[in-house]
C-alpha cells in the first residue's frame, strides 16, 4: 500500500517534471486520425457566426468544427504555425504577415459593421455626425457636445455642454479595424500620423478591453463616445449616432444599409483584401462602417478534402446565418472570388 | 500525551511484517521531496527562460532604450516600456502608502483595542476582502467607482488639492486614481493580516511593563508595539506591494489603458501587467508579441526583487523575534500571504 501510494506520487513529480520540461512547445494542435474534425482560431468577432454554425454544419455534414475566440493577432500567428486548420483574422493579413506564413490565403467569410455609441444625459438617440466630426473627436480637437460642429449636424436639438470622453479598444480587434479604416479613409492626416490597424495608438481618451469593456466605459460615462460591433449595440440598447455617409444621408446601421455598401464593391483583388468603408454616393443608403473579417488557409491544407466544403458551406448557406447576429451577407462578387480561391487549394 | 502511549505496541506490530515499506519509506520521502522541489525550481528557472527567450527579438531590436521609450505603436512598429514602469510604479507605490496606515491600524485594532467578541468576526472579514476575485473588484470599479470618481471625487480633490499637479487636470471615470484605489482595496487585508501576526509577537511583558510605567496606550503602542514591529511590518508592506506590482485584469478594467505619462492622477494610463493582459491577445506582428515578453520580464525582474527585500527583512525580523522568546507564526503566515 505505501510503496504504491509513493510510486504514485513519484510519478505525479515526474509528470510534473515532464510537463515543466515540455512546457515551452505549442500546446494546442489540431487531433489527428479522424477526418472528421476541423479546428480554426482567431477573431472574436465572428467567433458568434462560427458557433451557430457549428452545430448546424455537424448535423449536416458529421464534421465537428472546433474554434477557439483567441484574437487575431493569435489566429495568424496559430496559421503560421500549422497548428490549426484555419485561422480567422478581422483585418486582411500585411506583406510581411504573408510572407511569414508562407503560402496562405485569406477568404472573406463574413461582413460586419461596427457602430458609434454614446451615452449622453438630456440628448436624444440618433444624433447626427459625420466623419469629419469624429477625427476632430478622436484627436481631441473637439471636447464638448455642444460644439458648433456639432451642433450644426443636429439642429432643434438643445445639446448639453457635457465633455466628451472618447473610448476606444485597448486590445487588438476588428471593430478598431474598421473604424481606423473608415476615419483614415475620410482624414489623409489620420491616415498618416496614426493609421488604421486592429490595435492603434490613439491621441487622446481611454481604453478599454473588448466589446463589453467598452460598452460599461460607455453606460458608466455620462458624456462617452465609443466604437462597438452592431451587434452588441443593438442586444444592449445603446443611443448611437447616425454617421453621414458620401451621398449626404444619415442611414440607420442594420443589414439593408451594410448590403447597400456591400454591393458597391466592384471588383476583388487577387489577394481577397475587400474595404468597403466610406462606400461611394452611387450606394444613397449605404453605412459607411462596415467591415469584411476573413477566413486564413493554407494553400497545401493537409485536410483540404474536408476543409473546402466548409468553407464552401460558410460563404454560401452559412450566410443565411448571419442576419439574426447583425452580420450582412456576402456581396455576390465576393462570394465568387472566395470560391475561385477554395478551389486552389490542395493537400 | 495521550497519543504517546500506545505507540510502542503498534511499532511492535509493525516491525515484523512492515520491514520492506520501512526500507523504502526513507528513500521513497527523500525522493518525493527532492523531485517536487526540484521540479518547482525548475519550472521557475524556464519560465524565466522562456520570458527572456520570447522578449529576444525586441530586447535585440529596441535593446535597453526600450525601458524608458514612452511609446506603443503597432502600427509604426515601436514599442517601449517607460509609460508603463511609470504607471507601475506610481499607482502601486500610492496604493500602499493609503493601504499602509489603514492596515496598520486594523493591525491595532484587532490586536490590542477591539473587545475580544469582535476580533474574529472583523479579522474574517477584512481577510474575505483578500478572498474576492480581481475581476469582481474590476467590474465594480467599473460599475460604480468609475462614475463616484468622475462626479463628485474628481472635482472634489480638484477644489481643495488643484493646486497640485497631481489633482489638477479634467476629471475621468478611468485613470491611475481609480487602480490606485482598487490597488488599496486589494493591498489592505495582505498587510494587515501579516502586520496582525507580526504584532501578536510582541512580548507581552514588555507591552505591561510599558503599562507599568504609566504610559497611556497610545504611547505603549507608539514605544513598544510600533518599534518592535518595525522590520516587520516593512516586510508586510512590501507583500503587499508585490501584490499590487503584478495586479492586472482589475487594473487593466479602471485604467483607461493609455500610453503616455501624465502629472495628474485623473488621467488615463497603463501598468506592465495590464498592457500585457489586455493587449497579448490581439497583438499582430511578432516584435509586438516579444516587447510584451520584455514588458514580462522588467516585471519579472520587479517582483523578484520587491520580493527578495521582503524575504531579506521578513527575516532579519524573525530572527530578532527569536531572539527574544520563540513565536514561530511569522514565518508561516508570511508564506500563507505569499501562496
Amino acid at each position: 500500500m505505501i510503496k504504491n501510494k509513493t510510486a504514485a506520487l513519484a510519478g505525479c513529480a515526474a509528470l510534473a517534471l515532464g510537463l515543466a520540461a515540455c512546457g515551452s512547445s505549442n500546446s494546442s494542435s489540431p487531433s489527428t486520425g479522424s477526418v472528421d474534425t476541423l479546428v480554426g482560431a482567431g477573431s472574436t468577432l465572428v467567433a458568434p457566426l462560427v458557433s451557430e454554425w457549428q452545430p448546424e454544419y455537424d448535423k449536416k455534414t458529421k464534421v465537428a468544427v472546433t474554434y477557439g475566440a483567441i484574437g487575431s493577432g493569435g489566429g495568424i500567428a496559430q496559421i503560421t504555425a500549422r497548428t490549426v486548420d484555419f485561422g480567422a483574422s478581422d483585418a486582411p493579413l500585411s506583406e510581411d504577415q504573408f510572407k511569414e506564413a508562407k503560402g496562405v490565403v485569406q477568404i472573406p467569410w463574413a461582413l460586419a459593421a461596427t457602430v458609434v455609441a454614446y451615452h449622453l444625459e438630456g440628448a436624444p438617440n440618433q444624433l447626427k455626425l459625420t466623419g469629419p466630426v469624429l477625427v476632430e473627436i478622436y484627436k481631441g480637437k473637439i471636447t464638448t457636445w455642444n460644439a458648433p460642429q456639432i451642433a450644426a449636424l443636429n439642429p432643434g436639438v438643445t445639446l448639453p455642454a457635457t465633455k466628451i470622453t472618447p473610448i476606444h479598444r485597448s486590445d487588438g480587434s476588428g471593430d478598431t479595424f474598421a473604424f481606423t479604416n473608415y476615419l483614415s479613409h475620410i482624414s489623409p492626416e489620420w491616415s498618416s500620423q496614426i493609421g488604421h490597424a486592429t490595435e492603434v495608438t490613439f491621441p487622446v481618451g481611454i481604453g478599454a478591453k473588448g466589446n463589453s469593456g467598452v460598452g460599461g466605459a460607455i453606460s458608466s460615462t455620462n458624456g462617452a463616445i465609443g466604437y462597438i460591433a452592431i451587434a452588441y449595440v443593438l442586444e444592449n440598447k445603446f443611443d448611437y449616432a447616425l454617421i453621414k455617409n458620401a451621398a449626404g444621408n444619415y442611414p440607420v446601421p442594420g443589414i439593408p444599409s451594410i448590403s447597400a455598401a456591400a454591393k458597391t464593391l466592384t471588383s476583388v483583388p487577387a489577394n481577397n483584401e475587400v474595404s468597403i468603408v466610406d462606400p461611394p454616393a452611387s450606394a444613397p443608403q449605404a453605412y459607411p462602417i462596415s467591415t469584411f473579417t476573413y477566413a486564413l488557409v493554407p494553400e497545401k491544407a493537409p485536410k483540404a478534402s474536408t476543409l473546402k466544403p466548409f468553407l464552401k458551406w460558410a460563404i454560401t448557406e452559412g450566410q443565411t446565418f448571419g442576419p439574426k447576429l447583425d452580420f450582412a451577407p456576402l456581396p455576390e462578387q465576393v462570394v465568387k472570388a472566395d470560391e475561385a480561391t477554395i478551389e486552389k487549394i490542395g493537400s | 500525551m495521550l497519543g504517546r502511549e500506545p505507540a510502542p505496541r503498534r511499532a511492535l506490530t509493525l516491525r515484523g511484517r512492515a520491514g520492506v515499506a520501512d526500507r523504502l519509506g526513507d528513500p521513497g520521502l527523500r525522493l518525493l521531496t527532492w523531485l517536487a522541489s526540484g521540479a518547482s525550481m525548475v519550472l521557475i528557472a524556464l519560465l524565466v527562460y522562456k520570458v527572456f527567450d520570447q522578449a529576444g527579438e525586441s530586447i535585440s531590436h529596441f535593446g535597453l532604450g526600450f525601458v524608458t521609450a514612452n511609446v506603443w505603436n503597432p502600427v509604426t512598429r515601436r514599442f517601449g516600456a517607460g509609460s508603463f514602469i511609470y504607471g507601475t510604479a506610481v499607482s502601486s507605490l500610492i496604493a500602499l502608502l493609503i493601504a499602509g496606515p489603514m492596515a496598520i491600524a486594523i493591525a491595532l485594532f484587532l490586536t490590542e483595542l477591539a473587545p475580544l467578541r469582535v476580533r474574529r468576526p472583523v479579522a474574517t472579514l477584512v481577510e474575505l476582502l483578500a478572498a474576492i476575485p480581481s475581476v469582481v473588484l474590476g467590474l465594480w470599479g467599473i460599475i460604480v467607482m468609475a462614475p463616484f470618481l468622475n462626479n463628485t471625487l474628481e472635482p472634489a480633490l480638484r477644489s481643495l488639492l488643484g493646486w497640485m499637479p497631481l489633482f489638477a487636470g479634467s476629471a475621468s471615470p478611468f485613470g491611475l486614481l481609480p487602480a490606485i484605489l482598487i490597488l488599496t482595496i486589494m493591498t489592505v487585508p495582505i498587510v494587515a493580516a501579516v502586520t496582525r501576526e507580526v504584532f501578536q509577537t510582541v512580548p507581552t511583558e514588555l507591552k505591561e511593563s510599558a503599562l507599568a510605567l504609566g504610559s497611556t496606550r497610545w504611547e505603549m503602542v507608539r514605544m513598544v508595539i510600533l518599534p518592535y514591529a518595525k522590520s516587520g511590518i516593512v516586510g508586510a508592506s512590501i507583500l503587499g506591494l508585490g501584490r499590487a506590482l503584478g495586479e492586472a485584469i482589475a487594473v487593466t478594467q479602471v485604467i483607461g489603458d493609455e500610453t503616455g505619462i501624465h502629472a495628474s492622477l485623473f488621467a488615463p494610463a497603463d501598468t506592465l501587467a495590464s498592457r500585457v493582459a489586455s493587449t497579448y491577445q490581439g497583438a499582430t506582428s511578432t516584435l509586438e508579441i516579444s516587447s510584451l515578453a520584455y514588458l514580462s520580464a522588467i516585471l519579472l525582474v520587479f517582483a523578484l526583487i520587491a520580493n527578495a527585500i521582503a524575504r531579506l527583512i521578513v527575516r532579519r525580523s524573525t530572527l530578532r523575534m527569536r531572539a527574544a522568546g520563540p513565536r514561530p507564526g511569522l514565518a508561516v503566515t508570511v508564506a500563507e500571504a505569499q501562496a
